[in-house]
């Protein structure tokens, strides 16, 4: 596909701001922390060059949100309630983030929920010029910079200026009426030689490559999982941040004051949770938090999940890292892999 | 396009003592989710699977959402000026015929701090009582009068960050992965880092499995333990003798009296082996920072605050105190539970712990109310039930607790509160304590009002709106505000809740130095704050005690109030579960932690449950000389035989129609952690 050279973010973010709802990562009264939230007034000033953060809660939920009404039930008849999605924007999505909603697209593809969503937004990708803390996307094929057919459209910071390349059909419509001029035809191959640049820029990752070597191979014992697993907190802190993470369970609510009429909703669940995969005659194939432990990195690290998504369920944002209380986020744990191989 | 509604607010946690930052996310008006904040300083991104649910329990569809009033067994809505005038018309007959005393006030320690403040004021001011008091009643009004006899404040001594500057970390009696989880991740993280872990418990608790050295002592033998370990200390001569001469007082007394606990007798006593006594004194005195933690494993007896005195000893006695990464801290259990001890909750204390019968303190209310001040004593919780029975107590408000679920015996309870005359609830939900209420009042929620909470480290946070109450629903302080003036007092009309903030600050020593907008920079400030510490005070008694010299004081061990015998042969003790808070009113609303356990278990040793042919998921009858109740077995080795263990969060098995009233003799404390019960399978169809 064509690129082009953008001289300003703020005509681009005023351009889809027209007939998309916008969103970015921005930070609140009383604290730095950055949060998804609308941004009526325009990008702010992070992109560039500036050092790289995240917002520790991902986009997730505008695709698949905490919770959610899935049907009405008003004592004859099921009612859908597919969600009614404003187009909206989500603007400044860093690689690994997009890595995760490429491979969220693959496991939600018959999921007219998430669907009715997807198709609305429009995904912005920003490639990242430094490593982020705690991150490790180059480890795992997620970043730094944008995967092509991850992002609708892809940034790329060029001094002053942008490199725009437009990575799906819906990218390139939306920013057709702009009229950019072409970028310079060696932007793209110089591109390709800064990641290379970048992902060297990165922390000593052996750790990592280690503990997904010995997951693999499948050489950690029950008792060393039994260990870690003391240090469940089961908070669900982890598979509530993962931005791979799609298990939901559902639960129903009687409608307050009406006999026999409820509404079923979804809610994102944890593979930590004792009763996860507990069954209704008390067996549990997983009831102790080793074994749970050891499913959830699985489901991050092995190869098997490469056949069926094409990459890791780990996208090597860190964010687990960040809000595991026990001490057994994915740091954590690779070094404790490592040490007690 | 239009902006769409959707923001994320930044406020603190409803659940436990630690008070972690949370940011509530809120989409066309509703809760939908919560993100953790990364540069809170106490939370720093983490949250526990109860802050991580928190949006469920601010679900409109159970909540109270216009005032309800009872008529013939009936709940019948009603507007705010009918509840108010039967409420009004009720208390002023029963003053008028009783006197003031037969009225009372339970406060919440889930309540921000305006509200805790409006409700002991109202107590003290419109009813013209002391009767005002809340749950630290059951949970740590053994530290707030043990450590103020022998430190003079009976708060956690240093600040959360501690945890990471100790060499050593003490847990006593509770289990900070399970009530405090934040807190005790840091714990679990700093061990990892380095820092040796010390347990002293009867359970095999998650932080017990991780430990160095588990002390699994007898319940109720901690201060046998204590004394044991400062024998040891002595014997061999690992006191600070610096220390000891320097800031504290009569240590002959206690030399003395823990001669007659020699590490023989007091294995014997508590089941713990001399040599694992021998090197927990060592690790404890020889460590140069010890973090001593404890919760209601030393509190809930009726040797509670004796407990406390003994675990203060030896602080004193080793100079583990008053410095960075070292000190005594009471786990809070509740959100505000601090906050409300504070604010003069309480029946003995104004605002502040300014004593509520000393002249001065009194003159000083007097003039800032524009009232007179009650002379006579004011009743604690269990005293006013017990009262209600005895018929000299007629009329009660209770704010948002639940004490037929989670205060012990609950047929007494239940029995005190049906002998009322006028028992007025306000409450989110109706819980089994507003089935039985004359009156319910409808209360905003946590993410419904703006306010403070004090964590567990005297840190004063503030609480934002993110919507606005459901229905008729106002915060605490508003409905005490408008009956306040219905009943002839004018001196609570406030505007808003920085205006109640303002007053309380003013009257309060400790947070003189505080207002929202200082409460605004850096994620709140640690009491005390006045014109000597504008910035808050991290570490208490670095220079001094708050007292001037710790006091040693002697203590002996007691047996429980009841122990096992051929008709109850078993212990029990009372536990909470991690996903579970209280009477679970918030907590069960969450269909992922309701999913997660049964409406009530018993814990039992395999070996008691191999004597009783009780196998996992046999149905029980437990009874104790107060009641029964039947629930399921978990059978678990976390306990030791003999002692078996139900949490108290389930009304379908409340624990405490089995729990013992029996009480400290300091602070009305029930023995919530130990009673004889026995077991019977029941036949299942």
């Amino acid at each position: 596909m064509k690129s082009y050279l953008l001289d300003s973010l703020e005509n681009l973010f005023q351009h889809l701001a027209v007939s998309h709802k916008m969103f970015e990562p921005q930070s609140i009264p009383g604290s730095e922390d950055l949060h998804w939230l609308p941004s009526p007034k325009g990008p702010t000033s992070r992109y560039g060059t500036s050092k790289q953060v995240l917002p520790l809660a991902p986009a997730k939920g505008f695709l698949f949100p905490e919770r959610e009404l899935l049907f009405r039930f008003d004592g004859q008849t099921f009612i859908e309630t597919l969600p009614e999605v404003a187009p909206q924007v989500l603007f400044g999505l860093q690689s690994c983030d997009l890595c995760a909603i490429a491979y969220q697209d693959q496991f939600f593809r018959q999921d007219s929920y998430y669907l009715a969503r997807r198709k609305a937004t429009i995904l912005v990708g920003f490639d990242c010029l430094t490593p982020c803390d705690g991150g490790f996307c180059s480890t795992v094929d997620a970043g730094p910079f944008v995967r092509d057919g991850s992002a609708d459209l892809i940034l790329h910071p060029k001094g002053n200026e942008w490199l725009l390349i437009p990575a799906s059909e819906q990218g390139l419509n939306a920013i057709q009426t702009l009229n950019l001029p072409p970028a310079p035809a060696e932007w793209r191959a110089e591109r390709e030689q800064q990641q290379a640049e970048v992902a060297k820029m990165f922390p000593t990752d052996s750790h990592i490559r280690t503990g997904i070597e010995r997951i693999n191979q499948a050489t950690i014992s029950a008792e060393q999982w039994q260990r870690l697993g003391l240090q469940c907190l089961t908070c669900s802190g982890c598979t509530s941040l993962c931005p791979t993470c799609s298990c939901f369970t559902t639960f129903d609510t009687k409608t307050e004051g009406e006999s026999n009429t409820f509404v079923r909703e979804r809610c994102w669940d944890s593979c930590l949770y004792e009763a996860f995969q507990r069954e209704t005659s008390g067996h549990n194939p997983s009831k102790e938090a080793g074994e749970r432990l050891q499913r959830y990195w699985f489901h991050k690290f092995s190869d098997h999940y490469v056949d069926e998504f094409g990459r890791y369920g780990c996208i090597g944002c860190g964010r687990c890292e960040e809000t595991c209380p026990g001490g057994i986020g994915v740091h954590s744990i690779m070094r404790r892999l490592e040490k007690e191989s | 396009m239009s902006n769409p509604s959707k923001k994320v607010i930044n406020t603190i946690c409803p659940y436990c003592g630690v008070g972690c930052g949370i940011g509530l996310q809120v989409s066309d008006g509703t809760v939908t989710g919560v993100e953790p904040l990364p540069q809170h300083p106490v939370s720093q991104g983490m949250l526990c699977v109860k802050g991580w649910s928190s949006a469920f329990a601010l679900d409109p569809y159970d909540r109270i959402k216009t005032p309800l009033i009872k008529e013939n067994g009936h709940f019948r809505p009603a507007s705010w000026s009918e509840a108010y005038q039967l409420i009004v018309d009720s208390f002023q007959a029963i003053k008028q015929e009783h006197g003031p005393n037969a009225l009372g006030l339970i406060a919440c320690a889930r309540a921000t701090n305006e509200d805790c403040y409006a409700a002991q004021k109202f107590a003290r001011t419109v009813l013209g009582t002391h009767n005002i008091d809340h749950c630290a009643r059951i949970c740590h009004s053994p530290s707030v009068a043990g450590l103020r006899q022998t430190l003079g404040s009976g708060a956690m001594t240093n600040s959360i960050d501690d945890i990471e500057k100790a060499d050593l970390l003490v847990i006593f009696g509770c289990d900070p992965t399970e009530n405090h989880s934040v807190l005790g991740g840091r714990m679990i993280q700093a061990q990892q880092a380095g820092t040796k872990l010390l347990v002293v418990d009867p359970r095999k608790t998650r932080l017990a499995k991780l430990a160095d050295l588990h002390l699994q002592l007898n319940l109720g033998t901690n201060i046998a333990l204590i004394n044991g370990l400062i024998n040891i200390i002595f014997s061999n001569g690992w006191e600070d003798k610096t220390f000891i001469e320097e800031r504290c007082e009569n240590i002959d007394a206690l030399r003395k009296k823990v001669a007659g606990y020699p590490p023989k007798r007091v294995a014997e006593i508590t089941g713990v082996p001399v040599d694992q006594l021998h090197a927990a004194a060592k690790m404890y005195s020889q460590s140069e920072r010890t973090f001593l933690a404890y919760g209601m494993g030393i509190t809930q007896y009726t040797s509670g605050t004796n407990n406390v005195i003994a675990i203060s000893n030896l602080t004193l006695v080793t100079g583990q105190i008053g410095r960075e990464g070292t000190g005594i801290n009471p786990l809070r259990g509740q959100n505000n539970v601090q906050g409300a001890c504070d604010m003069g909750a309480l029946p003995n204390v104004f605002p502040g712990y300014q004593e509520a019968l000393d002249a001065t303190s009194q003159e000083k209310f007097g003039t800032a109310w524009k009232c007179e001040i009650p002379q006579q004593k004011g009743l604690t919780s269990l005293g006013m039930t017990s009262e209600a029975l005895n018929g000299r107590f007629q009329g009660m408000i209770i704010m948002g607790e639940d004490p037929v679920v989670t205060d012990p015996d609950q047929n007494h309870v239940l029995r005190a509160l049906e002998a009322l005359d006028m028992l007025v609830v306000v409450e989110l939900v109706m819980t089994e304590t507003a089935k039985v209420a004359d009156v319910i009042l409808p209360a905003a929620a946590f993410a419904e009002k703006d306010g403070t909470f004090t964590n567990c480290e005297r840190r004063v946070q503030r609480v934002r709106a993110a919507i606005p109450p459901p229905g008729d629903a106002k915060t605490d302080w508003q409905i005490l505000g408008e009956l306040a003036k219905l009943l002839g007092y004018d001196g609570m009309q406030w505007p808003n809740a920085e205006a109640v903030f303002d007053e309380l600050a003013q009257l309060t020593p400790l947070y003189q130095g505080m207002s929202y907008d200082k409460l605004e920079l850096d994620n709140g400030l640690q009491w005390p704050c006045n014109d000597a510490t504008p910035d808050g005070t991290k570490l208490l008694h670095s220079g001094q005690f708050s007292r001037g010299k710790g006091r040693l004081i002697p203590v002996d061990h007691t047996d429980p109030a009841e122990m096992p015998d051929s008709d109850y042969p078993l212990y029990l003790t009372t536990t909470r579960l991690h996903y579970h808070y209280g009477c679970g009113s918030m907590t069960r609303k969450s269909p992922l932690l309701e999913r997660e356990t049964p409406s009530g278990v018993l814990f039992i040793h395999p070996d008691d449950a191999r004597k009783l042919s009780i196998q996992a998921g046999t149905l029980l009858r437990i009874s104790s000389r107060r009641g029964e109740v039947e629930t399921r077995a978990v059978v678990t080795d976390d306990l030791p035989p003999g002692t078996v263990a139900m949490p108290y969060h389930f009304k379908e098995a409340p624990s405490n129609l089995l729990t013992n009233t029996a009480q400290d003799p300091v602070t009305k404390m029930p023995e919530l952690k130990a009673c004889a019960v026995k077991i019977e399978v029941v036949t299942e169809q």
